[in-house]
């Protein structure tokens, strides 16, 4: 399908040398070597530690803090409680921009959730805070907690989560259900998730009379200095954000939650630098989590096993006050499969519990867990094959819409993964494979699917008089490789090799690149630097064009190519200059070149964009413990131009990893009766070990997209999750026969 | 002198005074600002602090990966702490894991990867050409969340391929000296170190310890610090006075002889590793399934077995093999069997003054089966739901002639199967007697239902479990070799 467009629209930019190879991490050696400095690494001189005193009830008030004895103690130098806050300029209960959330900065004695602060110690000594903290010992007025989803009964949300809509409507698919031959009904329950990025939030904050400085992981660090100077009442301009390296983002690293701005009051307050780093168990309350759905999905089909219907609503668990992040889940059924009619619904229940948020694939890994699952069901009561239903509802436009796709090279997906899985020959029913240790094998697969969103993002290319280029934009690196991969795309647009050109990033007072989410930040932080890059060597023509002394004079009606450090006449190679002669000539000053990206309205409006792929599973399973071990993933996707393939690969890898740990491992389990979170640490809190990951294959399927943006790139960070567990799930009933409707799956889901 | 001296890196360390809890990592970040050692978890799952710790054992340079967040600094007497700053050489040549990550992207976000580099250079130091197994069981105590297992894999395997051409590292090259350093900085006499009101007691030797514990019953013991490490950490419990033991030498002795293997309390899971795979091979499995590599080098069997955890998972085994626990005190030492020593949840039968000296295992003979199994949600680096331990002898005619069985997780303590025993005890080893002994269990054991697992659950597979001891005994080969590939993780 791809190569088929791409043999009609030729791509508008020519492509350098460096993208599209697997070129090594540049940050790789500061890595291995512990000299990659995060957050908590800094060290202002005559810096505090701040330790935040976290609720032990999920709802209520704090009656009474022990604070003289916490003031008592040696090296405790300021106990900040509702009494005594540090002053926060903008109203901590407004939400000063879309994605921010109301955060808890000890403007009342109020407790929403456990986890919450509800009091900050300040001390010479991180031991000192710690302790400080401790002797607080906070006493309560309890309110019963609302935990689940039968603490009340669903509501319809308000809206989606990014200004979506709660309900899409794409004709009566009661209608499409009532005609239907054959019909599915069922309800597939997913858990909160909490992110845990190996790094913990992290703060240092240091005033310089209204000037703030701040090292903190954040994915969006331009956008975040709106946000500090909202809640202190100070131009953006005066906030400098250094966030280099992220250990792991994965959507909790965008806003600012309440820990890290009271730890910035603090420190304005007392005029001394303030460190706050989050212990494992505070990751589990104020900065985000995946919110827990129950999906219940309709299906119907027709005689030729055609869906007339798919009607998919999702009721999420919101926090109670905010309630502006209902896990999106029921947008996965959009975009996908052709039904006749489709229907998308947000609910919600109110708990007491932190506001959920973006966590990677959010809305897509919960709602692609259960609609995987669903189609499967709905294959096996058509008798066919999961692949063959999936192609028998293959959608050529986009579902409701009726849009084309900007490129959608799925079915490629589907043939090159079975085929490397080996699908072909897998017997209908389920419990029919064994093999020779006696281990129930079954296998499974699931579509895997990713929006291919654009942000806003600006950059600065400069050319040098030495002919070595510099890029500039606040691109984030939480992992996924920007260092890297943006790097190449900047050298390309400027026609130099890699090692002449030097890139700035993660730091504020650079040129905007975006946000670090979506799986958009290497199109949109890109974008901008390849046009920055080409506005310089477009500055570099012109002066060659128009320099009689130059090989390249009176060429400028014809353009030119840009490689190795030469501009070349691009219809007359023979008629080339080095970069560094044009400029030495023009009087040795450094050429600027400025860009911007972002996706226009219009073509966002004509074309349905998507990563695509299809993710093939094999489990094996004890017939008498069921005990479960994946024991082959094979991942298909295409998502556009790949940069880097090795980076690509590690966050496909990672992603469908994350598709393990939803599917078998991770979940936060809450205690009804206070509504606290019994796991919050890494020993109950599972996430996959080596151990778990046994064979895992990637490949990735060549797709050119010329309507997605101008460099073709799709992403890479989210896809890989979606598919993967809904894979799982059917591998788990294919060898078994059981249909578990819900994740993590568990040992005693199958022996009971 | 009341000094606590090692050496970090290349630095000689002397510190005079030191909160007994304070820990390695929060020392070396905050005080020394090394801060390449990463915080993740607190507790010695993630392995984000993962450092060195040499110690001269038997004139030989001995380094383990042990997790900084929960080793106390006063424990380091005599040692060589490395951390990831001292990793390349001082002209920047990285070591041969450090170059494989960075060229192969072991490393996406970086956070876990100094720790990461820290448990593979231990391996490849140990182990220059290592199996997929041993590689797996390096990293069981390093989390990654980006998630890069797959590429880590491939870079020690590129490393290995490189080690014997690699130049030989920086701590290969100062072996020696660091052993006459570390030689001259073994303390000669108990030392006492004050800290505000806490103090900190790193006896001489045995004696010395019976005499500070009988003066201070009410001391903290801290031998690997893998338990107590998460009281301070987590509970922000206060500790003090803390007399710590790994040190001690008499303590550290393996003995083994025709009929029984001895081990000192704080001998480590890891160096109990050898001697229990042989005589035991089901214990030897069990221990490679406790904790990571690093909790494994600090842990000590004989702390599993002290602290009295209802959940710990070498006591059932111990109880299942009728090991026995010395105690010692200032006024001698005697024996009790391991299961006499847990009395109810919390309460041990340990008097004032008295320390675990040593745990006596017998060994199994030629007639007799002994498994275990545990049952955890995570295979590698994980609490048990349950843990079964089974010691079963037949007679000529198939009877059973005797079997011991203890379970964790079961109870309030490490507790044995009384009924389940006496029933099985004379009857025929097959299917009926161990379909009708499934309803003898629930006699023996009423478990709770706690977020781990359900009561109905653990009762369940605890009746599977033995089950599964006739299927192994009696079983088709393919069973057998399914179990072991599950035990083996593969």
């Amino acid at each position: 399908m791809s190569d088929r467009v791409s043999e009609t629209v030729t791509m508008p930019m020519r492509f350098g040398s460096n993208s599209g190879q697997s070129v090594t991490r540049r940050d790789g050696i500061a890595k291995v070597t512990g000299r990659a400095t995060y957050a908590a690494d800094n060290h202002p001189d005559g810096m505090l530690y701040a330790v935040y005193v976290p609720a032990t009830i999920a709802r209520g008030r704090v009656t009474h803090l022990d604070t003289a004895a916490a003031k008592a103690h040696p090296g405790v130098v300021e106990v900040f409680t509702p009494k005594n806050r540090p002053p926060v300029v903008g109203d901590p209960d407004k939400k000063p921009f879309m994605f921010a959330i109301p955060i808890e900065v000890l403007q009342d004695d109020t407790v929403r959730y456990a986890m919450q602060p509800i009091a900050l110690v300040i001390g010479e000594t991180l031991e000192a805070a710690t302790e400080g903290a401790r002797l607080l010992k906070p006493q309560y007025e309890v309110e019963p907690a609302r935990t689940g989803f039968d603490a009340e009964p669903a509501k319809r949300a308000a809206a989606g989560p990014f200004g979506r809509p709660a309900e899409v409507v794409h004709g009566d698919t009661e209608a499409g259900l009532s005609q239907a031959k054959q019909t599915l009904d069922v309800t597939y329950d997913t858990p909160a998730q909490y992110h845990n990025a190996m790094e913990p939030h992290a703060i240092v904050a240091k005033w310089d009379g209204d000037k703030l400085e701040i090292d903190t992981p954040n994915q969006a660090i331009v956008l975040s200095r709106g946000f500090y100077a909202f809640y202190f009442g100070i131009p953006a301009d005066n906030i400098l954000i250094r966030s280099p390296y992220l250990g792991g983002g994965f959507g909790s690293k965008a806003v600012p939650y309440s820990p890290l701005v009271l730890a910035i009051a603090a420190a304005r307050k007392l005029d001394r630098p303030v460190k706050l780093v989050l212990t494992r168990a505070q990751m589990f309350g104020p900065v985000g989590h995946r919110g827990a759905t129950r999906q219940r999905l309709r299906i119907g089909i027709d005689g030729e096993a055609q869906m007339t219907a798919l009607d998919h609503v999702s009721t999420a668990i919101v926090d109670s006050f905010d309630s502006s992040f209902p896990e999106p889940a029921a947008n996965a059924s959009q975009g996908l499969y052709n039904a006749s009619s489709l229907h998308s619904l947000m609910m919600v229940v109110h708990n007491d519990i932190g506001v959920p948020g973006a966590m990677r694939a959010p809305g897509e890994a919960s709602g692609s867990a259960a609609l995987e699952c669903a189609i499967d069901e709905m294959a096996e009561k058509a008798g066919m094959d999961p692949l063959e239903f999936r192609l028998k509802n293959y959608a050529d436009v986009e579902p409701g819409t009726g849009k084309p796709y900007s490129s959608k090279a799925l079915r490629e997906c589907y043939a090159e993964g079975a085929k490397r899985f080996g699908w072909a020959g897998r017997p209908l029913a389920p419990r029919q494979m064994v093999d020779d240790k006696g281990f129930l094998t079954g296998w499974g697969m699931g579509t895997a699917l990713f929006g291919a969103p654009m942000f806003a993002a600006q950059a600065r290319a400069v050319l040098r008089p030495d002919g070595t280029g510099l890029v500039e934009t606040a691109a984030a690196d939480m992992g996924q490789g920007a260092w890297t991969a943006l790097a190449q795309i900047a050298a390309d647009s400027l026609g130099l090799p890699l090692d002449k050109v030097e890139f700035r990033s993660g730091s504020s007072d650079l040129p905007d690149g975006g946000v670090a989410g979506g799986s958009g930040h290497t199109a949109t932080a890109g974008g901008a630097l390849h046009a920055a890059g080409t506005d310089a060597i477009r500055r570099l023509g012109e002066l060659a064009a128009a320099d009689p002394q130059s090989p390249l004079f009176g060429t400028g009606n014809q353009g030119f190519v840009a490689r190795d450090g030469r501009l070349y006449a691009a219809r007359d190679e023979s008629r080339s200059e080095a970069y560094a002669d044009i400029i030495a000539r023009a009087g040795g000053q450094e050429i600027e070149g400025k860009g911007s990206a972002a996706r226009p309205p219009e073509d966002a409006a004509r074309h349905a964009m998507y990563s695509h792929g299809a993710v093939f599973a094999e489990v094996k399973i004890d017939p008498v413990l069921f005990q479960m071990r994946v024991t082959r993933l094979v991942g298909a996707f295409a998502a556009g131009r790949i940069i880097n393939p090795k980076l690509a690969e590690s966050q496909l890898m990672g992603g469908m990893i994350w598709g393990i740990s939803f599917a078998l491992h991770e979940e936060a389990r809450f205690d009804k009766r206070t509504g606290r979170i019994m796991n919050t640490d890494l020993a109950g809190y599972h996430i996959p070990v080596n151990a778990d990951v046994q064979g895992l294959e990637v490949i990735t399927v060549h797709e050119d997209d010329p309507y997605v943006n101008p460099l073709g790139i799709k992403g890479v960070g989210e896809i890989g999750v979606t598919g993967t567990v809904g894979a799982i799930g059917n591998a788990i009933w294919h060898a078994t026969g059981r249909r578990i409707r819900h994740f993590p799956i568990r040992i005693e889901d199958l022996l009971a | 002198m009341q000094q606590i001296r090692f050496v970090l890196n290349d630095e000689t360390v002397v510190i005079d005074s030191i909160s007994p809890t304070t820990t390695l990592l929060d020392w070396l970040r905050e005080t020394k600002r090394l801060t390449g050692t990463k915080e993740g978890c607190g507790e010695g799952d993630c392995g984000a602090c993962t450092v060195l710790v040499g110690k001269v054992v038997d004139d030989r340079l001995v380094y383990r990966s042990v997790n900084a967040c929960i080793r106390f600094v006063p424990s380091l007497s005599a040692t060589h702490v490395v951390t990831i700053e001292h990793m390349a050489g001082p002209d920047g040549v990285l070591t041969p894991i450090q170059q494989a990550l960075a060229d192969l992207h072991g490393s996406q976000c970086g956070f876990c990867t100094p720790g990461i580099v820290m448990s593979l250079y231990a391996l490849l130091m140990e182990k220059p050409t290592p199996s997929r197994a041993e590689i797996e069981i390096a990293l069981q105590g390093n989390l990654c969340r980006c998630t890069g297992y797959e590429s880590i894999f491939r870079a020690v395997e590129a490393a290995a391929a490189g080690m014997a051409s690699a130049t030989p590292d920086r701590l290969t090259l100062t072996r020696e000296r660091i052993i006459a350093t570390l030689n001259d900085l073994k303390p000669k006499r108990t030392i006492r170190i004050f800290h505000g009101q806490s103090r900190s007691i790193i006896p001489f030797n045995t004696a010395d310890l019976a005499d500070a514990y009988a003066t201070e019953p009410n001391a903290v013991i801290v031998a690997g610090a893998t338990d107590v490490g998460l009281w301070v950490t987590k509970q922000m419990r206060q500790l003090s006075p803390v007399i710590f033991i790994n040190h001690l030498t008499e303590l550290q002795t393996i003995d083994e002889t025709a009929d029984k293997v001895r081990l000192g309390a704080v001998v480590t899971y890891t160096q109990a590793q050898n001697v229990l795979a042989k005589n035991f091979p089901a214990l030897g499995k069990l221990l490679i399934r406790i904790g990571g590599q690093q909790v494994r080098n600090m842990g000590t069997i004989g702390g599993n077995v002290a602290n009295g955890s209802p959940i710990g998972d070498t006591p059932p085994a111990l109880i299942a093999l009728d090991a026995t626990v010395t105690l010692r005190s200032r006024n001698g030492a005697r024996s009790l069997a391991v299961e006499d020593y847990f009395i109810e949840y919390g309460k041990q039968a340990r008097e004032d003054g008295e320390f675990v000296e040593a745990l006596e295992i017998p060994k199994l003979a030629d007639d007799e089966f002994y498994a275990i199994y545990k049952i955890s949600k995570r295979r590698d680096e994980d609490i048990s739901a349950l843990c079964g331990a089974f010691k079963l002898k037949l007679d000529a005619a198939g009877n059973v002639a005797s079997i011991r069985i203890a379970f964790g997780g079961m109870a309030g303590t490490p507790k044995r199967a009384a009924h389940t025993e006496a029933f099985l005890t004379g009857k025929p080893w097959n299917e009926a007697t161990v379909s009708a002994a499934r309803a003898e269990l629930a006699k023996d054991y009423t478990p709770l239902s706690d977020w781990r697992a359900s009561a109905d659950y653990r009762m369940l597979a605890a009746q599977n479990l033995l089950t599964r001891l006739l299927i192994e005994t009696s079983g088709e080969k393919a069973s057998l070799e399914r179990y072991a590939m599950l035990e083996a993780g593969e």
